[in-house]
């Protein structure tokens, strides 16, 4: 019975595979074919690919593809079967999710001598479980505030352009105010924008939990309340209790809240395009929508950092790569998979879908991100990057805080809140 | 000597023996993918209901006994996911009812544009779910929607139809309504055409009104029609998922979590397969005890 629905599911994903690559060089071992999921248009990419073959000649690949919505629902699927996919790109927070599960391969003794000094320290945390590292990690992506300049300078708004002078979300705030124009509650320039994310609608974890925890210090007492709010889960990973309904947290959600009722300045559902169509003057998101602005400067536009309370922190994190525990071929995939996020061929990976290297080393290669305005990205991930909290349970607190989040930009109490997506998650946690 | 029995029945002729093998025949095709596909599912899931496993590694399933259905105590979710399907279905079935029945005497009358309604009704039932749920999306939408542009212009409040938790179940109950009144308006229209003309006829010449007519005649003539639609309806609207999927993610604050959308985010979102299985099952029973209770009470007492 498993089985079959797993043929039927294969089938259903096969769909959407894309051809086969095969090399010309000869082979003169064991043919070995590669099966890959990832989502459309993700990494590896045929250059890399093919790059890689001349030096494997016997191996070829099979890549399959289904939509980001449908990934996560489709790896729980073909993942624990008995002939999984080689090859998994997948949402990186998940990795420790999918670590404990038993469906990743460790990748720790294939990793090359120096990657340790030379990955981001946020995506090793994420993409390591009980001191084994399960993805070596090829892209980074955190989140900015991009602006209108022309509606900036219009409303006499000069938004800084480095960290050590990025704006308190008070004066943000002030910001969205002087910025909006139109009536309240249908305006029709926003003073910040939603967000393209899920279904536009505001709460996501990625995106919208940086508010509480940036009210947070992770240098204070670990018993501290401003502590726990910093790092919105324990750092181990082994409870959320107290550490989500802190005094804290609930003030930085009121603030929040009001973003999107009493300022009534952010929409509370998606507006497709807004920014780029001149309907806000303010928005975030991550280098995706810079890279497309320079391609395509249909507006003037600038970008600020990310807004904080007492802590500046941005969430770090992106799809990463990934072998299958139960791969046919463990050793050839993991090479493959190590091999795609190291040196060239990552630069080739990297430099293909515009996002930023997880190694340090690459980033000199990136000029678009050494000067203003994409180098606020840098920056911040550097200086400020945090992976969203790393746990086995992180699809389950993701969707549960999301939710909490959500509802307290829809005008729910930010306590009521927080307090039962604590008892959600410590439910989940219990398993 | 034993007296004959009297309950032996009749030895069958091999002739009906062979008719047997082979109505079994033709059928076994079927029967067998029925097996396959209904009820070696619902056994399988009746087993998952006592374990507690995630769906990314089964192999790890340990078997808990009731715990999965001392959870739905315990917790709220069950309760209010549960609560929330409930009223979702009295407001659909209360809606699509008299409205398609009303419909259906419309286009069952001589009134002119019947053809342009009937179409006009049909059309969301054969919409994709997507496509409906879309362009509701864009009608209650709070700032650029066309109901809210309507009522800002007549001087109402702008409404927060899809981000209230008082609001929101609601909508979506309208929404499925309005897809699903035309299929109930077909369905009463084929109960409506099979009622005899010489009821109403002979009834009209012994003085009855119209609405006499319909309230004493059509109207119980219709019972069985009516039993059928409102089970179809109940049962469609208790297993709804695509609104909740599409519209509000089961938001804002749980008010729009119906149950199958619940089970769906908890077997693949929460990774908690038993539970889910645990509340397929409860489900499963809830929707069979209401159509057996629907049944009885809206039983047939008229036959024509």
């Amino acid at each position: 019975m498993k089985r079959l629905f797993l043929a039927v599911l294969a089938g259903g994903t096969a769909l959407s595979a894309v051809p086969a690559l095969a090399q010309d060089a000869a082979c003169t071992a064991e043919p070995v074919t590669l099966r890959i999921l990832r989502t459309p248009g993700n990494y590896p990419y045929p250059a890399a690919m093919e790059a890689w073959q001349k030096e494997h000649p016997c191996v070829s690949f099979e890549v399959n593809e289904v939509p980001f919505a449908q990934l996560g629902d489709t790896i729980a699927v073909q993942a624990a079967s008995d002939d999984p996919p080689d090859i998994l790109v997948y949402d990186g927070p998940n990795t420790q999710s999918y670590a404990k599960a038993g469906i990743l391969l460790p990748v720790t003794d294939y990793l090359p001598e120096g990657w340790a000094d030379d990955i981001l320290p946020a995506t090793r945390a994420e993409h390591s479980y009980e001191g084994e590292v399960y993805s070596p990690g090829i892209e980074q992506t955190t989140v900015a505030m991009y602006y209108n300049k022309s509606l900036t300078d219009a409303a006499g708004i000069t938004p800084p352009q480095t960290l050590d002078e990025a704006w308190t979300w008070p004066e943000a705030l002030a910001a969205f105010k002087a910025c909006q124009q139109g009536d309240p509650g249908a305006p029709t320039v926003w003073g910040l924008g939603p967000t393209r994310f899920g279904n536009g609608q505001p709460g996501l974890v990625y995106q919208d939990l940086i508010y509480q925890r940036s009210n947070g210090d992770p240098e204070a007492d670990p018993e501290s309340s401003a502590y726990k709010t910093f790092w919105a889960m324990a750092p181990d990973g082994s409870t959320v209790e107290g550490y989500l309904d802190t005094p804290e947290a609930i003030e930085a959600l009121t603030f929040y809240r009001a973003l999107f009722n009493e300022e009534a300045v952010a929409p509370k559902v998606g507006i497709p395009n807004a920014f780029f169509d001149g309907k806000a003057c303010f928005y975030i998101d991550t280098p995706a929508a810079g890279s497309a602005l320079l391609k395509d400067p249909v507006i003037d536009w600038g970008i600020t950092p990310i807004p904080y309370f007492k802590t500046p922190v941005v969430h770090t994190g992106s799809t990463t790569i990934g072998v299958t525990a139960r791969s046919k071929n463990p050793e050839i995939a993991a090479q493959f998979a190590v091999d795609m996020s190291w040196g060239e061929l990552a630069y080739m990976n990297v430099s293909q879908r515009g996002n930023l290297p997880t190694l340090k080393s690459l980033f000199d290669r990136f000029p678009v991100y050494q000067d203003y305005p994409m180098k606020v990205f840098v920056d911040q991930l550097e200086h400020w990057g945090q992976p969203r909290p790393p746990s086995p349970y992180f699809a389950q607190y993701d969707r549960v805080v999301t939710d909490a989040i959500r509802s307290v930009a829809f005008g729910g109490d930010p306590e009521e809140a927080m307090q039962n997506a604590e008892r959600e998650v410590a439910r989940a946690m219990r398993r | 000597m034993t007296a004959p029995s009297l309950d032996r029945r009749p030895d069958r002729t091999a002739r009906q023996r062979r008719d047997t093998r082979t109505a079994f025949a033709f059928l076994a095709p079927f029967l067998l993918l029925l097996l396959i596909f209904q009820y070696l599912p619902l056994a399988m899931m009746a087993k998952n209901a006592f374990m507690d496993y995630s769906l990314l590694n089964p192999g790890a399933a340990k078997f808990v006994g009731l715990l999965n259905f001392e959870d739905m105590i315990h917790f709220d979710d069950a309760r209010e996911s549960l609560a929330a399907t409930f009223l979702f279905a009295l407001v659909v079935v209360l809606i699509v009812i008299p409205l398609g029945f009303v419909l259906a005497l419309f286009l069952n009358s001589s009134l002119p544009a019947r053809g342009v309604v009937r179409t006009i009704i049909m059309l969301p039932v054969v919409t994709s779910a997507v496509v409906v749920a879309t362009m509701w999306n864009f009608l209650l939408d709070p700032s650029n929607g066309l109901i809210n542009g309507v009522m800002s212009l007549l001087g109402l409040p702008r409404q927060p139809f899809l981000t209230s938790p008082n609001q929101a179940l609601i909508m979506i109950s309208v929404m499925t309504a309005w897809q699903q009144v035309g299929f109930a308006a077909i369905l009463f229209l084929g109960g409506l055409q099979g009622v005899p003309k010489e009821l109403a006829e002979a009834a009209r010449i012994d003085g009855a009104t119209r609405w006499q007519v319909l309230w004493n005649i059509t109207v119980p003539l219709l019972s069985r029609t009516t039993l059928f639609v409102v089970v179809i309806m109940t049962v469609f609207s208790l297993q709804a998922f695509a609104p909740a999927f599409l519209m509000t993610d089961g938001g804002p604050q749980d008010s729009t979590n119906l149950i199958v959308y619940h089970i769906y985010k908890m077997a693949f979102v929460m990774q908690n397969a038993g539970y889910a299985s645990a509340l397929s099952v409860v489900l499963l029973l809830i929707v069979l005890g209401i159509s057996l209770l629907q049944m009885w009470l809206l039983r047939a007492k008229w036959n024509y």
